[in-house]
């Protein structure tokens, strides 16, 4: 984790999500990037973010990305994001001895089922092993998740709107990775609402 | 104390690597290449443990070279970085991982543009314009952010890696000699960096400075 | 080569236990008096000894305690470092820039950290290390110079002072003081800087960068410097190396502080924001790119 960096921070507002994290991709105090991006799509409703050890970011996304589509192909609908939070976890679990130095954040917005036709925003992390934890205001993983928690505590309330909750995550990210030596350089925000996903790369501190 | 470059610019890349390779202190050789020709339009230099280095190189060599063979077209340079991540991500978790860092350079002749990849040995890849690996990480990369701009042409892109090459001999206690290529849209160039300007030999005669394939290029049936 | 010498040594014998009670029980009362409240710093002005664990080998009880030996980097006491100083010398003086950025671990303890220390109107020491290392000894050499100003009538030459330092860390080598300074001034030789240790070490030279950032300061240095550097070139030079390093270097950023030495004295330039000037460069590289070539070419994305 502390090799290369990052950080990723997912909070729920009134019904949206959003979910962001830095840019930095380092070998230890070296920079090498700033276009390394820690959050992926699922589909237009569901992102997650994996901070860690970059080589397993992009092990993980792949391994993710394939399973995702053969669930996709099988069931012929979207995965939730409560059914994908437990692939991850179990994709987790299944190098328990060896596992993948990352800890994932999900977020997004289910569908309307007739069971659920109100669906509450979503959001859950896990631990390398894949413990999962669905909390109801905010997730923090990464480098700086002790600053996130800091931060996010302080800034966080219940039933944001959209406009409101992005400015509270840019905020909450911009200023805990500038107490940590090994996020930072860029910052992306994914803006997650029922209708729409709007994506902001923010202008962030670059030392 | 090894050392590598990768620049991009307009329209190629360049790649540099140190030519020494040696035992502990000793140094037991000075004009080792350890830049990998890869394909017609794709290039990587590579360092790490010794023995490792040459093996992990000729096994990515030859496995592009077979997917060369058996679909009548090279993998391209995204592509490419996919597979040599996977490789070595693979290969950190094995009982005997390879211990390789490698600049991977390469020209996309289907959209004109050039790729250079930073990957080191636990399968971390970064796109990156300019990259460094090695004792060049610490010397050099501050030069490249200074004097790297967007869209540099053949001339101005030297010119940053000679920078990078004169303050690895200022700032290292060691004397490093340097290898260096540079792919564009005809292929893969032999460059001269002790040359006053090494891009006119090469726009003189490319015939002369190609740089040879791993195997002659193949003839796709007419 | 220090610590091959350190395995050979029996471990230091511990100095005076029994002597070394705190100083409220064991001080002299008359000290209580008008020269009470000076710690180890004894009349005449010398260090009276600095208190030191009370185990066996208190060489090795810092190692374990401590990150600052390297050998055990996950220590819990985590002392702040982590670094970019630089100071080179030209036609017009001395530039002496600096960072501001202090971490413990990865966390940023502090981004307003002055790293110049201003031993007096003609001398200026960097701080690159230990943070309260680099400050105490630092300071104490400013007292020093003082001393032997009013001794000799004459202020003390760059060459000298930096020797007081050096001899003081000298004692201290092997025992975890952890310091990277520049001691920089002008004396009757004019300009001129010494690098100082925690080896001991002292080295006099034109250009020095100090610090886990000194090299990238370097690699913007080494290709932009010249000896006949106007005094405006010069202090942007400075500027623009602590700028790279705080870019590159996780451990170093947030602001930097720029001084500039001529005959009659320091002169405090300013404080810049790394970052500010960060976004301010690239702007620059930008519009001097466009004015000599129209159109450039997007940088190649993985699709």
């Amino acid at each position: 984790m502390e090799l290369n960096g990052g950080s990723v921070v997912a909070m729920i507002g009134k019904d949206c999500v959003a979910i962001a994290s830095d840019l930095r991709l380092g070998n230890q105090s070296v920079g090498v990037a700033s276009n390394f991006e820690k959050v992926f799509p699922v589909n237009d409703k569901l992102y997650y973010g994996i901070p860690g050890l970059a080589s397993d970011v992009y092990t993980l996304r792949e391994h993710l990305r394939f399973r995702v589509n053969m669930y996709r192909m099988k069931e012929e609908r979207e995965i939730t994001p409560k059914t994908f939070t437990h692939l991850v976890s179990s994709t987790l679990y299944e190098k328990r001895f060896g596992p993948f130095f990352v800890e994932p954040v999900v977020a997004g917005i289910p569908s309307p089922t007739p069971l659920d036709p109100h669906p509450r925003p979503f959001i859950s992390t896990m631990d390398t092993i894949g413990c999962i934890t669905t909390p109801k205001d905010f997730a923090v993983a990464g480098t700086a998740a002790d600053k996130l928690y800091g931060v996010a505590e302080g800034l966080w309330e219940p039933d944001l709107e959209p406009e409101d909750l992005f400015e509270t995550i840019s905020q909450t990210l911009l200023n805990a990775v500038d107490r940590d030596a090994l996020s930072g350089w860029g910052v992306v925000v994914h803006l997650i609402t029922a209708d729409k996903v709007v994506t902001r790369t923010l202008r962030a501190r670059m030392d | 104390m090894e050392c590598s470059f990768g620049i991009t610019g307009k329209d190629y890349v360049l790649i540099a690597a140190d030519t020494s390779a040696g035992r502990s202190i000793v140094r037991m050789k000075s004009d080792e290449n350890k830049i990998k020709t890869l394909g017609p339009h794709l290039a990587m230099a590579y360092g790490g443990e010794p023995g490792d280095t040459n093996n992990f190189a000729e096994y990515i060599e030859r496995n592009l070279r077979l997917y060369h063979i058996r679909n009548h077209f090279p993998l391209l340079p995204p592509s490419a970085s996919a597979w040599i991540r996977r490789t070595l991500a693979e290969s950190i978790r094995s009982r005997k991982p390879y211990a390789v860092n490698l600049l991977l350079g390469g020209y996309d002749t289907t959209t004109d543009l050039p790729h250079l990849y930073w990957i080191d040995y636990l399968g971390t890849k970064a796109i990156v314009p300019y990259a460094a690996h090695g004792m060049g990480v610490y010397v050099s990369l501050s030069t490249m952010d200074k004097w790297w701009y967007e869209g540099m042409d053949k001339r101005e892109g030297i010119e940053v890696l000679k920078k990078c090459v004169d303050e690895v001999e200022k700032r290292l206690t060691v004397a490093l000699k340097f290898n260096c290529i540079l792919i564009d849209k005809n292929g893969i160039h032999k460059i001269d960096l002790s040359e006053q300007d090494p891009i006119a030999k090469v726009e003189a005669s490319p015939e002369e400075t190609a740089v040879e394939a791993p195997n002659p290029p193949i003839e796709v049936g007419a | 080569m220090n610590s091959v010498l350190s395995q050979l040594q029996p471990p230091a014998p511990h100095l005076g236990l029994d002597q070394e009670e705190d100083e409220f029980t064991s001080s002299d009362p008359s000290a209580w008096g008008s020269m009470g409240g000076f710690g180890n710093l004894a009349r005449n002005g010398g260090v009276q000894g600095m208190s030191i664990p009370r185990v066996n080998d208190p060489t090795a009880f810092l190692d374990l305690h401590t990150d600052n030996m390297s050998s055990n980097p996950e220590a819990k006491i985590k002392i702040a470092h982590g670094t970019t100083t630089l100071a080179f010398r030209f036609q017009g003086g001395i530039i002496v820039a600096v960072d501001s950025r202090a971490t413990a671990g990865s966390y940023i303890a502090s981004g307003t950290v002055k790293k110049v220390i201003e031993i007096n109107k003609f001398l200026l020491g960097t701080m690159a290390g230990g943070a309260a290392d680099c400050q105490y000894w630092e300071t104490y050499l400013g007292m020093q110079c003082r001393l032997y100003e009013l001794r000799n009538k004459e202020r003390i030459s760059v060459a000298a002072a930096s020797k007081i330092l050096s001899n003081i860390v000298y004692q201290y080598k092997g025992m975890g003081l952890s310091m990277g300074t520049m001691v920089c001034g002008w004396d009757k030789t004019g300009p001129c800087i010494f690098y100082v240790d925690d080896d001991g070490q002292r080295l006099k030279g034109d250009l020095f960068s100090v610090g886990s950032g000194s090299t990238f300061a370097y690699g913007v240095l080494d290709q932009g410097y010249r000896w006949d550097l106007t005094d405006e070139e010069a202090q942007e030079l400075g500027r623009r190396s602590i700028v790279a390093a705080g870019h590159r270097d996780a451990y170093s950023g947030n602001t930097s502080n720029v001084f500039h030495v001529r005959e009659n004295g320091w002169e405090f330039i300013g404080n810049y924001d790394v970052n500010e000037l960060w976004y301010e460069y690239e702007v620059k590289k930008k519009a001097a790119r466009e004015a000599a070539a129209p159109a450039a070419s997007p940088m190649a994305v993985e699709a």
